[in-house]
């Protein structure tokens, strides 16, 4: 079963998944050649001064990309659920709703990590080769609570796609709001490294509220 | 519950009602929809239910199909209570949504890949068989068909999947007379070769009329007439009777909404000529031409129910 949800899912958003690949890519690959530019015009010492004595990062363009790809994914694989109750279909078909809502989101949790992945492996790629590993990870870390974040806005979007009713959409917009705000509440570099186990559970937790919508949904809540 | 047992509750008779429902009663905020509805469906019928905009059709074909819970009381299918039934199932209900709702993001290629999967029974070549008719190609997105086209595509769908129960909300809803009677006749012809049962409503009457076996006409919050569809039109009667004009109209039981225009009173009736002349006897109607006459589906549904 999973492979014909998963099937389903993939020709929602395979065009979509290309473009947020191939735009956070190029984001990050922007973020690379603008060091690659400082590497080549003051040399790689003046990249290890500037980012240890004026907490420079170089990757700070690419502070919200993740939340943006994060939201569209689910916008772009729930809304079609949604129009004209297209819903009904899916949790009529001769299977486990809850496990049908949880391979739903199972996939776009494993390509947004796809995704998110590539991001990482083309920054470390890079990296590895101009600076030390130290401040290699120090980048890579610094972005971490940026990439949950975009987990975490697909999954709280999914729950607000998922909602029938438009006011508690809107209240569930501004909760998700709130609660997006707390992957971004330091600028400082490596802020949130003792915290990123408790972010990641935070985030895993979020994927339950999406049953919660959909639970109502199924009992015929409306405006 | 297993297939098998499915199989089981299937075999137990023919008259075995395939769906159950007690003391339905539903609000939308304060306003109530119906209450203490009953009804039931015996296998192999094709029951059509009939009301005004308002009455509660679509709230009754989402209660069946797990969509809505009902304020009060309880429906069940193969015997078991619709909200808690075994996912297993749902494979032997085919659901029709209003407006012939599908996938609109998958070709007619993609969409039955994706539900043959969930169906062991998946008759292939009854949804291509449809879909040939269409001439249209396999690559053809249903978000670029017609409504008539998407009718089919959700028809092929439920033919494919071949369901014991069929429940199909306003399914003329958007189709020209073309499809509507291509719709109706391959339905009835499924029906009643496979012995299916199947509930469902429409707007139109007419349509109804040559699919369906029995039907439930619900007038504001409660059934009005719950019979087989051959009963009513052999027993449902329009009278017309010539009175002077600006005669004013007594209680009349048993009469559904007398309407008086110039001097002809127009009433429907289940009661015999013979049992209506006594009783305008008995009220003193000064009439003086009484004529009855059969009438289709459609009078019978506005004599019934009332034109406002």
């Amino acid at each position: 079963m999973f492979k014909a949800i998963f099937y389903k899912e993939w020709i929602k958003t395979r065009w979509y998944l290309l473009l947020a690949v191939a735009t956070t890519l190029g984001f990050a690959g922007y973020s690379m050649l603008r060091i690659s530019r400082v590497v080549d015009l003051k040399g790689a010492e003046h990249v290890w001064e500037v980012m240890l004595s004026r907490d420079v990062i170089f990757i700070d363009l690419l502070e919200y990309i993740p939340l943006l790809v994060g939201m569209l994914l689910a916008v772009v694989q729930f809304v079609p659920e949604m129009q004209r109750k297209c819903l009904k279909l899916t949790l009529h078909l001769p299977y486990s709703q809850l496990r049908m809502v949880g391979a739903m989101l199972l996939y776009g949790l494993l390509v947004l990590s796809f995704c998110f992945a590539a991001n990482f492996f083309l920054m470390a790629l890079y990296l590895h080769g101009v600076i030390a590993a130290e401040l290699e990870q120090h980048i890579l870390l610094t972005a971490v609570p940026w990439y949950l974040a975009g987990i975490t806005a697909y999954l709280l979007v999914s729950w607000i796609c998922l909602e029938p009713t438009w006011k508690r959409r809107i209240i569930n917009l501004t909760m998700s709001v709130l609660l997006l705000r707390i992957f971004f509440l330091s600028v400082t570099p490596e802020a949130y490294n003792q915290f990123l186990p408790w972010l990641l559970i935070y985030t895993l937790l979020t994927a339950s509220l999406s049953w919660l919508s959909v639970s109502r949904f199924k009992v015929g809540k409306q405006d | 519950m297993k297939i098998d047992e499915l199989k089981d509750f299937m075999n137990k008779g023919t008259m075995e009602n395939i769906i159950e429902c007690k003391g339905l009663t539903h609000y939308y905020g304060k306003r109530l929809i119906y209450e203490d509805l009953s009804f039931s469906v015996p296998k192999g019928r094709i029951l059509g239910l009939l009301g005004k905009n308002g009455t509660g059709k679509t709230t009754t074909i989402n209660i069946l199909s797990g969509y809505l819970k009902p304020r009060a009381g309880e429906c069940f299918i193969f015997g078991q209570e619709i909200q808690h039934m075994d996912p297993a199932l749902r494979s032997n209900i085919g659901l029709l949504i209003e407006g012939h709702v599908q996938y609109q993001f998958m070709t007619i290629k993609e969409i039955e890949k994706f539900y043959a999967s969930f169906y062991p029974q998946w008759k292939k070549e009854a949804y291509y068989e449809l879909m040939n008719k269409l001439k249209v190609a396999p690559g053809q997105r249903i978000s670029r068909m017609s409504c008539g086209q998407r009718s089919q595509v959700a028809l092929g769908l439920i033919l494919a999947q071949n369901p014991e129960l069929l429940v199909l909300d306003d399914f003329s809803l958007g189709l020209d007379p073309g499809y509507r009677r291509l719709f109706v006749d391959y339905l009835r012809d499924y029906a009643l070769a496979e012995n299916k049962t199947v509930f469902l409503t429409s707007h139109i009457i007419q349509d109804m009329e040559r699919l369906i076996d029995d039907c439930i006409i619900m007038d504001y919050g409660k059934i009005l007439i719950q019979q087989p569809i051959n009963k009513l039109l052999n027993e449902v009667r329009k009278y017309t009777l010539t009175v002077p004009e600006g005669y004013a109209l007594p209680s009349m039981n048993d009469f559904y909404h007398p309407t008086l225009i110039r001097n002809t009173l127009e009433a429907f009736s289940f009661l015999p000529a013979d049992e209506v002349e006594t009783r305008l006897k008995t009220m003193e109607v000064p009439y003086s031409v009484l004529n009855s006459e059969k009438v289709n589906l459609e009078d019978a549904f506005i004599g019934l129910t009332g034109k406002y």
